[in-house]
């Protein structure tokens, strides 16, 4: 069943669950104004719903009551017993019939102006009112049961609901509970690290501790929703409205699974459909119209959503005929918004922004679809209403695109903590584009008038200390080198670096909206609480880059950070340093290294000159290992890459990373050693990369290997040489009939068989002095390998 | 006129606020302070996993500060969805109002009248009656 379908009987049927008892409170006293509101509301909610859909009949028994019960509270009819009858019957036919549209049936047929005749007004003796309802009921209970018992089984089947609704505010009860529990949680944690190991207690906590993690997990999914949720009711919306209005306009989405919280969905649901009704009625034109214009003749309608930061933003965009300046700022002079010298003056970004005007449509005439009055204006006021933004642009006869920015209250971002002053504050990751340490020496400070720059990679940023935002700190308490850069790009790809202390940890928050008090320092976007229980503030860097004007108005000026000569003396090499396992220091180039493992010492397998370690269900050639013992229990490895493959090198001890200033001295006698250099005026060997990747480099897997046929009736082949073709890279096969790229044949076979189907053959002979010009030896492994590497480059042996 | 009132000291005076307004009376332990935020916003508490923004009752009234200490009591109001703590000098019992808010001539004091919608009766004497909105805005907007 549609979703729509599914929501509307949904509601219904839950508006007669709580209307229930109110009808039966209204034919006790008929003339209780309160009940008579309730029920009024329920059969105007359904009026209007089935108007959204196309059922006239429900729509028109709803209308009956809805009259009636209008002229009640008007107080031009006096609620009587007939009409409590005549209203009741009614609503039981509305239940019928929801019964029927969720089980996908035909309505009963039928009955229906009986029952809107019964509760009309001019229905005057008492008698007639009341033998209608008699005379009506069983008809309507008659058509379900006519039918059959089985529909009736399948529809209290079809009762059970598979999704319930909750208010908002249980959802947020059950999720501060949690929370709490989180929080008594990491307190218990503490009070049991202090109290030293404890088995019995320890086992039970951790599973405490993961199953409470994982309800948290459940409780935050179930405030968030999919905007697929919301997508999905649009294609319906706009195949009615262009059908309506005699176009064709196709929908396209993009980035349903980006995740807002419930009840911004609904917040965005009403704008939404205003903007493409907009679309569709004044922006998309008519097949004809787009024919001419060179277009296709189906109108495009793209929904394009995206998260950053803790803001999402959702593009609108169609390809119709865009806005209309001219007629726009017309408009807006001949309604007396603007004079026409002050529309002289602006831009044409602002007078596209004039749609969100009040009391501006450029329709040529209300259609029946919008420009009913409610305009753009309306659109931006429920936008920003939410802490949203809305933004426009338009190229005639190109489209337009709408720009909406919602935030995400109540929404999980992910963070970065870092200190200032001694507290602790969140930035959104999504901001971060790399940390860097101020006394690394890729950093170079420098200040030019009260701006603070620092060059980094040979592109010189702006600088703001976290401190100095925050108003804590002075100058002379400014300590660069002691600082943490993280660097930090905008959405509108500004790049601006943020000192601060410190940086502590990546981490999940929930950010919740802070007093307007708060809120007007501009400096912080919400709270989240840390594990501890602690408030920590969300920084708002957008804000705080415009308030000190590092956001540029156009996009990209901010890339033209100059880049800085290279004009360095000497080139400095990071390398890493280490001690082997023979206690030796050594340095390996760091741009070899991937990351550090620890493994147990159970997953490295030495045998003879082989040497593998297991990581993560991979196996890795293992070096340096002959260098000394390997320790009891954890072995501490590098993981070297040369881009394509990977192999470890054991280590005891990593100690460094460092820059390798002056150069590196070759030595001979060492194949292991690219040479050695100067560290801290100690000479430190450098590991050859090169030497070691040649030796111990896997074989590369073919994507796409060749195949190899290999006899199938010789228990030889199968278990000895087929091993050494595989190894070898090929795919082996024993199926005749396919045609593979080469086929090994046994000679006393092939002298018998004809050639099988295959681009090249290679023949074995068993014998080594045997002569044979076109054969190899079967245990001539060099000649085999060398036979199928010639086949591999393409040569046909 | 019956409303319950929570009775407090403020700035050395005897202030009531509308105890149906208060969720919680609580002590405050720990405040995170929020840089570059006005004054009378200490900071925020945390009080069951809901981050409370701390304010310093006299100081929003645009008093002096008594000065804080350790354990100060609070009383936890929501203001327009955001829960606040309201500092005050001493938190005594709920009593009841004796009489309507009434004007006094001459009025209260400025910083008084702005943030207190009359003086009420009660068991212990006269008292301010606050009106929490104004006072949650703080002594700025109030001038504003």
């Amino acid at each position: 069943m549609d979703d729509l379908l599914a929501d509307f009987v949904a509601e219904t049927r839950e508006m007669l669950e709580a209307s229930g008892s109110e009808l039966v409170a209204w034919e006790a006293d008929p003339s209780d104004r309160a009940r008579i509101d309730t029920i009024f509301r329920f059969v105007h909610t359904v009026k209007g719903n089935c108007g959204f859909f196309d059922f006239p009949r429900l729509e028109k028994l709803s209308h009956a009551a809805e009259d009636a019960l209008a002229e009640c509270r008007a107080g031009r009819r006096e609620p009587d017993k007939a009409l409590v009858t005549a209203v009741l019957a009614i609503i039981d036919r509305i239940s019928d019939m929801t019964d029927a549209i969720e089980a996908g049936e035909d309505l009963g047929e039928g009955g229906d102006d009986d029952l809107i005749a019964a509760v009309q007004a001019d229905a005057d003796s008492d008698a007639e009112c009341a033998a209608i309802p008699i005379e009506v009921k069983p008809q309507t209970s008659e058509t379900p049961e006519g039918e059959d018992a089985a529909p009736k089984a399948a529809r209290s089947g079809g009762g059970i609901q598979r999704s319930i609704r909750l208010p908002v505010e249980l959802l947020d009860e059950v999720m501060k509970g949690v929370s709490d529990m989180v929080l008594a949680r990491n307190d218990l944690a503490r009070r049991l690290r202090e109290a030293g190991e404890q088995p019995t207690i320890d086992g039970p906590f951790e599973r405490l501790s993961a199953i409470l993690a994982d309800v948290r997990t459940a409780i935050t999914r179930m405030r968030m929703q999919r905007l697929e949720h919301l997508f999905t009711s649009l294609p319906r919306l706009v195949r009615d409205l262009s059908n309506e209005l005699g176009k064709q306009v196709m929908v396209d989405f993009e980035g349903g699974e980006v995740e807002l919280d419930r009840e911004m969905i609904e917040m965005v649901r009403d704008p939404l459909t205003h903007i493409i009704r907009n679309a569709i009625d004044h922006g998309i034109e008519t097949p004809a119209d787009r024919l001419r214009d060179g277009k296709r003749e189906i109108g495009l309608l793209k929904f394009a959503a995206r998260q950053s930061g803790n803001q999402i933003s959702l593009v609108i965009t169609d390809d119709g005929g865009g806005i209309n300046i001219g007629k726009l700022t017309a408009k807006a002079v001949a309604v007396g918004l603007y004079t026409q010298a002050e529309i002289d003056r602006m831009s044409d970004r602002q007078k596209q922004a004039l749609i969100f005007e009040p009391g501006l449509s450029t329709a040529e005439a209300v259609s029946s679809v919008s420009g009913r009055g409610v305009g753009m204006d309306v659109v931006r006021a429920n936008i920003e209403k939410v802490g949203g933004s809305i933004d426009v642009s338009s190229k005639p006869g190109d489209g337009t695109s709408f720009y909406l920015q919602l935030p995400l209250t109540l929404s999980i971002i992910a963070a970065l903590t870092v200190g200032a002053g001694g507290q602790r504050y969140a930035i959104p990751r999504s901001y971060v584009e790399e940390i860097v340490f101020g006394s690394s020496s890729h950093v170079d400070f420098a200040q030019a008038g009260d701006r603070r720059l620092v060059t980094f990679r040979g592109k010189r940023v702006p600088c703001l200390s976290l401190g100095e935002i925050l108003g804590e700190e002075t100058d002379n308490t400014f300590d660069w080198t002691a600082q943490t850069l993280v660097l930090v790009r905008l959405a509108t790809d500004d790049v601006f670096a943020l000192a601060v202390d410190r940086v502590y940890d990546h981490e999940d928050v929930v950010v919740k909206p802070i007093a307007p008090a708060i809120m007007d320092t501009k400096l912080y976007a919400g709270t989240t609480l840390l594990d501890d229980g602690r408030p920590m503030m969300l920084l708002d860097l957008p804000s705080i880059a415009a308030m000190r004007q590092l956001v540029s108005e156009t996009r990209g000026k901010a890339n033209a950070v100059e880049e800085v000569a290279q004009e360095e003396t000497a080139r400095s090499v990071p390398i890493m340093l280490f001690t082997g396992l023979d206690g030796r220091r050594r340095a390996v180039r760091l741009e070899l290294v991937r990351r550090i493992d620890t493994i147990d010492r159970m997953a490295i397998d030495i045998e003879g000159a082989r040497a593998q370690a297991v990581i993560d269900g991979s196996i890795f050639a293992l070096v340096g290992q002959d260098r000394g013992a390997l320790p009891d229990e954890r072995c501490r490895l590098l993981r070297l890459s040369d881009g394509e493959c990977e192999l470890v090198y054991a280590v005891r001890e990593v100690l460094d990373a460092t820059e390798m200033a002056g150069e590196i001295v070759p030595v001979s006698g060492d194949p292991t050693i690219e040479g050695v250099t100067l560290v801290d005026g100690h000479p430190v060997p450098v590991i050859d990369g090169h030497g070691l990747f040649a030796l111990h480099r896997a074989p590369r897997r073919e994507s796409h290997p060749l195949s190899c046929r290999i006899p199938a009736d010789s228990d030889w082949a199968r278990t000895i040489l087929e091993p050494l073709v595989e190894a070898a890279g090929y795919r082996v096969t024993h199926d005749d009939a396919e045609e593979a790229d080469v086929a090994i044949m046994l000679a006393e076979e092939a002298a018998a068989n004809t050639p099988a189907v295959a681009r090249s053959v290679i023949r074995l002979r068993s014998e080594p002095d045997e002569d044979g010009q076109d054969s190899i030896y079967r245990y001539d492994r060099d000649g085999l390998l060398a036979a199928l590497k010639q086949v591999r480059r393409g040569g046909v042996a | 006129m019956n409303e319950l009132l929570l009775m407090c000291l403020i700035a050395g005076r005897r202030a009531a606020i509308p105890a149906v307004r208060v969720q919680s009376v609580i002590e405050i332990d720990e405040i995170t302070p929020i840089p570059a935020t006005p004054d009378f916003i200490c900071g925020l508490t945390a009080l069951r996993s809901q981050a409370l923004t701390v304010l310093d009752c006299s100081l929003a009234l645009g008093l002096q500060s008594a000065g804080r200490g350790k354990g100060e009591r609070a009383a936890v109001v929501e203001v327009d969805g955001h829960l606040y703590a309201l500092l005050v000098e001493a938190a005594y019992d709920v009593g009841e109002a004796r009489s309507e808010p009434i004007a006094v001539p001459g009025g209260f004091g400025p910083e008084w009248q702005r943030a207190s919608t009359g003086m009420v009766e009660t068991d212990g004497g006269p008292a301010l009656l606050i009106d929490i909105a104004a006072l949650v805005a703080g002594p700025v907007a109030i001038a504003a």
